[in-house]
């Protein structure tokens, strides 16, 4: 290994490229743009030859290297360092070739914002600085650090233009709704360092759980606690509220923060705390529950809203939603398999299943959110109704969206189909040991006809039809725009395809997870596995949902043969309200803010005036009124001070005589 | 020879004689007489103590005292002197500025 005992140098790139925005951004072009690229570039390379290195070496082992940061006791103590297993690597691959396509893409999409481009190019580079290094970290303690870090950039980032009143209201919503998650993420942290004495991975992997001094039922509390932090970041429900209004931020910034990397972090906490987690079955059918819930909850609201990106924004959370749901589902297969491995390779495919679709969909979303950036680059406008017939003039950007939407659509052969699927498999087999599974099987399938539709409503609304006034002087976006815009097409096209690869697909490496210390293989993939893919009813199931998603957007929103507008009107008008209404949640927020915590606080408010006041006053009146009193004594004749002073010892002595204390 | 007590009861009946004088004249000079009447009725312990106890320690410190007298009041009058000249008064009843 050559590469990979260098991976602590990743995060540390983009350090370098920040200083340099910072020291010269002013006096070079694009307000030091190209340092933040460089050194983001540079960590890319890095990172990618680090993945590549171990993903192809062959050992399952993971490479780790750690130094102490603090020594609590003897026992105790707090380390920082590397950890690079399948799931890094592959994280690695992810993240950093899409931070460097979405800040070439930014070199063109921020071209106009002037003196705010170093500011701009600043948080971005301390955003990759935090992401990269969240992937590598080695212990909790270390991705903790680094995952505040990435809550700060995403609340600077959001409120870039800070001027706008909306944006510096969503900024400090996304900060406050993700504190609930981070605090939860915290106490679930010092929980799991309470009870089994570290935080490091490669430790904590390798614990043996048979061990009854562990106390299952706290260790699973913590990791209820861990998954609130990924609830936050990933937004879930019920903390899902924020991300749409996130999406008054820079473009770039929605599809590397908002949907490509930082909102994978919770996804990737719970697939790195997976062999914890496949302890506590528990945790693992709430993960699923949440995530298939949040999947079907966030389609529907994606359905009617006019705004291009908040379309994508509720498609993310949706998204998210089934990475948990085939995480949940996967690790309850392992967990209640009881060393039976022909279950347990199932749960592997749900494991693997999730990461798969994380990784495509991180390169399908940041295409259809980089194309909307050039769309709304074109149009100046982010409102879909006033947009249409786009597809004449935005070649490229309608093309590159159309294989973004097959592919999150789940089309075959483009990639959201293959790991789609993977997904609503891993559920349908966890349905055997829980039913609960087949109702998130249900909403799963729901979901992937819902989201068919909603992308092509999106499609068909932004590309074809007739022309509106705003697009009338659209123009293609710009060289270092489309270039990155085309490669990510290639990606969210062809990354399915690896699973079709030689040796089974992906190198053997990443399909393996670390369970008790023992690496369970997953289920070799190849041609037999497609054809066999293809004679099973489930997947025609979801294509034919997929497809017929497409079908009803097409007559609606292109052949207008069925009418869309009777829906806002009449007796559904209520459910079209409520879903632009996104359910009442900000209105539920407003209340519970406003009215629940307002009135709480006003009645706080009149007990710390009337009791705490009251007492406080009372007791200084009460001093007053007395030393009032008393002060008379001060009669300032010297003749009475002496006159007390003489009967007073007089009667002590007096006392002392009786009582025999002068004998 | 006369007895101890006797000694003992002049110098309390001279001592409650000047604290009842301080404690009720008006007149500043009186008070500061009954003072000199307080003194003088250690003074008599001392000197008597010393003469039964055969120890002349007690005598010198009656010496000591009434030195310490004439200083007490050399001290006293003069401060008696500024108080005529600047409240024109030495009634201790109209002395009485630090109070309430």
């Amino acid at each position: 290994m050559v590469y990979a005992e260098y991976a602590w140098l990743i995060p540390i790139m983009p350090i370098i490229g920040l200083l340099l925005v910072a020291l010269l951004g002013k006096k070079t072009p694009e307000g030091g743009g190209y340092f933040a690229v460089g050194g983001i570039a540079a960590s890319c390379v890095l990172g990618v030859m680090v993945a590549f290195e171990y993903l192809t070496g062959g050992s399952s082992e993971p490479i780790s290297g750690t130094m102490t940061w603090l020594q609590l006791n003897s026992l105790l103590k707090l380390e920082m360092g590397y950890y690079i297993d399948s799931l890094s690597a592959v994280m690695l691959i992810v993240v950093t070739i899409l931070c460097t396509l979405i800040l070439v893409y930014s070199l063109g999409y921020m071209h106009e914002e002037g003196e705010r481009k170093r500011r701009y190019y600043i948080e971005m580079s301390l955003f990759v600085v935090g992401m990269e290094g969240l992937v590598v970290a080695s212990n909790y303690l270390e991705m903790f650090i680094f995952w505040e870090m990435m809550g700060l950039c995403s609340y600077l980032l959001i409120g870039f233009w800070y001027f706008k009143p909306s944006a510096a209201a969503a900024a400090k919503k996304a900060f406050l709704v993700t504190r609930i998650g981070d605090i939860l993420f915290m106490t679930g942290i010092i929980i799991i360092f309470a009870s089994l004495g570290t935080l490091n991975f490669r430790e904590l992997f390798t614990m043996d759980f048979a061990n009854p001094t562990i106390d299952m039922n706290l260790l699973g509390f913590g990791l209820f606690c861990v998954f609130g932090g990924a609830v936050g970041k990933s937004a879930q429900f019920p903390l899902h509220d924020w991300l749409p209004d996130a999406m008054e931020g820079p473009t770039t910034v929605s599809a590397l923060i908002h949907a490509a990397t930082m909102v994978k972090a919770g996804v990737y906490l719970v697939a790195r705390s997976f062999p914890l987690m496949v302890q506590t079955p528990d945790v693992l059918l709430i993960v699923a529950c949440i995530g298939g819930f949040t999947a079907l909850f966030a389609a529907t609201m994606a359905l009617n809203n006019p705004n291009i990106k908040r379309v994508l924004a509720y498609s993310t959370i949706s998204q998210l939603g089934y990475m948990f749901l085939a995480l949940g589902a996967g690790g309850y297969m392992i967990a209640t398999a009881n060393f039976n491995e022909a279950a347990a390779e199932l749960g592997n495919a749900g494991y693997m299943a999730g990461m798969f679709h994380l990784l495509n969909h991180a390169f399908f979303k940041a295409l259809l959110f980089l194309g909307a950036g050039a769309v709304i680059h074109a149009v100046h406008t982010e409102d879909m109704r006033l947009m249409g017939g786009l597809s004449k003039k935005l070649k490229i950007t309608s093309f590159v969206m159309l294989i973004g939407a097959l592919s999150i659509a789940g089309i075959p052969p483009l990639s959201g189909f293959w790991s789609k699927d993977e997904v609503l498999a891993a559920v349908y087999n966890a349905g055997s040991v829980n039913v609960w599974f087949y109702l998130l099987y249900i909403m799963g399938v729901v979901t992937a006809f819902l989201t068919a539709f909603y992308m092509f409503r999106l499609w068909f609304m932004t590309f074809k039809g007739e022309g509106k006034e705003a697009t009338h002087h659209a123009h293609e976006a710009p060289k270092s725009m489309a270039v990155p815009l085309m490669i990510l097409a290639i990606f969210a096209f062809s990354t399915g395809f690896i699973l079709m690869g030689p040796d089974g697909g992906l190198p053997a490496v990443i399909r393996t997870v670390n369970i008790d210390g023992q690496l369970i293989a997953g289920e070799t993939l190849g041609l037999g596995w497609i054809e066999k893919l293809f004679t099973e009813w489930q997947t025609w199931l979801s294509i034919v949902a997929a497809v017929s998603g497409v079908g009803l957007a097409y007559m609606a929103y292109y052949k207008k043969s069925i009418s869309v507008d009777r829906f806002a009107t009449g007796g559904s008008k209520k459910v079209y309200d409520m879903l632009l209404a996104r359910y009442w949640f900000p209105k539920g927020y407003d209340w519970i803010g406003m009215k629940a915590v307002y009135g709480f606080s006003l009645a706080i408010d009149l007990f710390d005036r009337k009791v705490i006041d009251g007492v406080v006053n009372a007791i200084s009146r009460l001093a007053v009124a007395g030393s009032g009193t008393l002060r008379k004594v001060q009669t300032g004749v010297v003749q009475t001070y002496a006159t007390v002073i003489i009967a007073a010892l007089s009667a002590i002595l007096f006392l002392m005589y009786l009582l025999g204390g002068l004998r | 020879m006369i007895p101890q007590e006797y000694f003992l009861a002049l110098a309390s009946i001279l001592f409650v004689i000047g604290a009842y004088g301080v404690l009720t004249r008006k007149n500043a000079i009186v008070v500061l007489m009954c003072i000199e009447l307080m003194l003088n009725a250690a003074n008599i312990n001392f000197v008597t103590f010393a003469a039964f106890r055969n120890d002349t320690a007690g005598q010198v410190f009656a010496l000591f005292s009434i030195a310490i007298a004439a200083a007490e009041v050399a001290v006293g009058l003069a401060i008696l002197l500024n108080l005529q000249k600047m409240q024109d008064t030495i009634n201790l009843d109209d002395i009485k500025l630090l109070r309430w």
